[in-house]
C-alpha cells in the first residue's frame, strides 16, 4: 500500500466564526470516520490546522497571510494508506465532511524517494 | 396474537430472500450467457416484488420452486424482448437450463461475488457495503442502519460501486489463480470488518449484529473449505472464533455493558475457543500478519483464568509488534492499556497523555474512559471524574453512557 495525503480545504472565514460546539461536533464526526479508517488499516495520521498563522511570500515579506480572506483555505491534513490512487479517492469519497458539503479534499500521493543504496544496489556492488 | 396471512407470507419471503437471492441470480447467469449480473439481479428483484403481490392471496405449495420458476420465465421474457426471438418456444430455452458442472475455482456464485466486491479501487468501507448488499443480501435499509447512513446515501454509493464491478471478469469468466490470491488480502479485510461491525458493543443487543458475525464466519469458512485461503485465512478464523466465544458475555442480565474484568468467564463458549485454538495452530508458518497478532492476543484473554491472571506482559509485547506492522493511535491506545495491567503504569499513562494531544484521539471516548479508569484505580478521584465527565459527551450510545455513569457512581461512593 502507498501513502496519500488528503489536504482538507474549507471556508476559513466561516470556520473562524464557528461556535465551539459546532467546531467539536465536526471534529467528532471526523473522529468517527478516522476510527473506521484505523480499523481497516488505512489511517496513518492527521491533524486539523488553526485558522491563524503567517504567510511568507517569494520576496520573503512576512504578512498575516491570506488565509482568512480566502474562501477555500487549507484547514487540515490526513495521511492514509491506500492500494492505489483510485482507492485513495474512494476513501476520500466516504468522508462525512465532504458528504455534508463542508470541506473539499485534494488527494495526493506522497513521493517516497527510494534510496538506491538501500535498494540492493549498494555503491560497492556487494 | 395469531400472525395474519400477510405477515406469514412476508416472513417467509424475507427468509427465502436471504437464502436464495444469490442462488437465483447465479442460476440466471448460468441459464443464459446473454444475461449480465446487473440484469440478473434486477430480474430476481422483480420476482420478489411479484411474490409480495401474489403470495398475499395464496401461498404457493413450494415457495422456493415458485421463485425459480418465475425467475426463469422472467429471464425468457427479457431475452425475447432483447433479441426479439418472436417465435422461440419457451421449451427451447428450458432444455439447456441445467448448467454444465463447472470446475471453476470459484464455482460458488457468492464466492465469486465476494472476490468481485474486493475490488482494489474501492475503499474498504465501500467494499464492505457492497458485500453486505450483494453477497450477504442485506436490504439497503439494514445497511444504512448499520453504518448510520441514509438509505439514499447507501444507494448513491452502490451506484458508484456497481459501475466498478460491472466489468469484472471475476464474476463471469474463470478468474486466474493469481487474481484470486492477489485479492485474498482484501477479502480477508472485508470479512474482518463485517465481523467487527457485528461485534461492536455500541449497537446494543440487536439481533442483526449476531447475524453479521455469523455471516463473516460463514464467508471465511467457504474460503477454507474450498482451499483457496492461506495462513491469514486460518488466523482470521481463529480471531473471529475467540471473539465470538465472548459475544453474549459482554452484556449483563439487564442489558448493561460488562467490561472484560466483570464478565462471567463461565459463560464463554469454550467449544468456540477450542476451535479457534485449532485454527491458530493451522495458521502457523510463513508471514505473520495482524490477524496472527490479534488472534494471539484474543487467545491470551480467552485462556486466562481471571482478569488478574491474564498474561498482560505478553499481550503488551504483541501489541508492540502490531504497532510495528500498523502504527496508528488506536493500536497505541490498546498497547498502553495492556502496559497498565502489566504493571508498567507510568509508561502507560505517559503514552495516554501523549495521545491526548492528538485532536481526533482527544475526542475518542475509549481514551478518556481508560484515563478515567486508571486514575480511579490510582485513587485520584478528581482526575478520574474529570475524564469520565469528558467521556459522557463523547458517545451517543446509551449502554456506553450507562457504563460510564456506573464508574462515576463507584468513584463517588467507594
Amino acid at each position: 500500500m502507498d501513502k496519500y495525503m488528503l489536504l482538507v480545504r474549507e471556508d476559513l472565514q466561516m470556520k473562524s466564526k464557528m461556535s465551539k460546539e459546532d467546531f467539536f461536533k465536526d471534529i467528532d464526526e471526523m473522529s468517527r470516520w478516522v476510527q473506521g479508517l484505523a480499523q481497516s488499516g488505512n489511517y496513518v495520521d492527521g491533524e486539523p490546522l488553526g485558522p491563524s498563522g503567517a504567510f511568507l511570500d517569494r520576496n520573503a515579506v512576512l504578512s498575516d497571510g491570506p488565509f482568512i480572506e480566502s474562501k477555500e483555505g487549507v484547514s487540515g491534513f490526513i495521511t492514509i494508506l491506500a492500494e492505489n490512487q483510485a482507492q485513495a479517492n474512494s476513501i476520500a469519497q466516504t468522508c462525512p465532511m465532504v458528504a455534508n458539503g463542508k470541506v473539499s479534499l485534494e488527494i495526493r500521493p506522497l513521493v517516497i524517494w527510494n534510496d538506491p543504496l538501500k535498494n540492493g544496489r549498494s555503491a560497492t556492488g556487494a | 396474537m395469531i400472525p395474519s396471512k400477510t405477515d406469514a407470507a412476508q416472513q417467509e419471503l424475507d427468509r427465502l430472500y436471504k437464502l436464495h437471492f444469490g442462488k437465483l441470480v447465479s442460476s440466471l447467469l448460468n441459464f443464459s450467457s446473454s444475461i449480465d449480473p446487473d440484469t440478473a439481479e434486477d430480474l430476481v428483484q422483480d420476482v420478489f416484488s411479484s411474490a409480495v403481490e401474489n403470495w398475499k392471496l395464496t401461498m404457493p405449495d413450494n415457495p422456493a420452486g415458485w421463485l425459480y420458476r418465475v425467475s426463469r420465465n422472467k429471464a425468457i421474457n427479457w431475452i425475447k424482448a432483447q433479441k426479439k426471438y418472436g417465435d422461440l418456444q419457451d421449451d427451447d430455452l428450458l432444455l439447456h437450463h441445467d448448467p454444465a458442472p463447472s470446475d471453476s475455482v470459484l464455482e460458488d456464485f457468492n464466492l465469486r461475488m465476494l472476490f468481485a466486491c474486493a475490488h482494489p479501487d474501492l475503499s474498504p468501507k465501500v467494499q464492505v457495503i457492497i458485500t453486505l448488499k450483494y453477497v450477504v443480501n442485506l436490504k439497503v435499509e439494514s445497511i444504512s442502519k448499520i453504518f448510520g447512513m441514509t438509505a439514499d446515501g447507501v444507494d448513491k454509493l452502490l451506484v458508484r460501486a456497481r459501475q466498478k464491478i460491472k466489468d469484472e471478469k471475476i464474476l463471469l469468466a474463470e478468474p486466474a489463480k493469481s487474481e484470486i490470491s492477489s485479492r485474498l488480502p482484501i477479502v480477508h479485510k472485508i470479512i474482518y470488518l463485517v465481523f467487527n461491525e457485528g461485534y461492536k458493543t455500541s449497537w446494543g443487543r440487536e439481533l442483526i449484529r449476531e447475524e453479521l458475525c455469523e455471516e463473516a464466519l460463514l464467508l471465511n469458512k467457504i474460503i477454507l473449505d474450498k482451499k483457496i485461503g492461506d495462513n491469514d485465512t486460518a488466523a482470521l478464523n481463529a480471531l473471529m472464533l475467540f471473539n465470538a466465544s465472548r459475544f453474549k458475555s459482554r452484556f449483563g442480565a439487564s442489558g448493561e455493558l460488562l467490561d472484560l474484568e466483570s464478565q462471567d468467564r463461565s459463560t464463554w463458549n469454550y467449544d468456540l475457543i477450542a476451535l479457534g485454538h485449532h485454527w491458530l495452530g493451522e495458521s502457523k508458518s510463513g508471514v505473520i500478519s495482524n490477524y496472527h497478532y490479534e488472534a494471539s492476543i484474543a487467545l491470551l484473554h480467552c485462556s486466562a483464568k481471571s482478569f488478574k491472571e491474564t498474561n498482560w506482559k505478553l499481550i503488551s509485547d504483541l501489541y508492540a509488534q502490531l504497532l510495528k506492522l500498523n502504527a496508528n493511535p488506536f493500536v497505541e491506545l490498546n498497547y498502553a492499556i495492556a502496559l497498565w495491567y502489566a504493571g508498567e503504569k507510568e509508561r502507560a499513562l505517559s503514552i495516554l497523555h501523549e495521545l491526548e494531544k492528538h485532536s481526533f484521539m482527544s475526542r475518542y471516548y475509549l481514551l478518556n474512559a481508560s484515563l478515567g479508569k486508571f486514575y480511579k484505580e490510582a485513587g485520584n478521584r478528581e482526575l478520574a471524574l474529570h475524564y469520565f465527565e469528558l467521556t459522557l459527551g463523547q458517545t451517543s450510545f446509551e449502554a456506553e453512557k450507562e457504563y460510564i455513569r456506573c464508574q462515576v457512581r463507584a468513584c463517588l461512593n467507594p
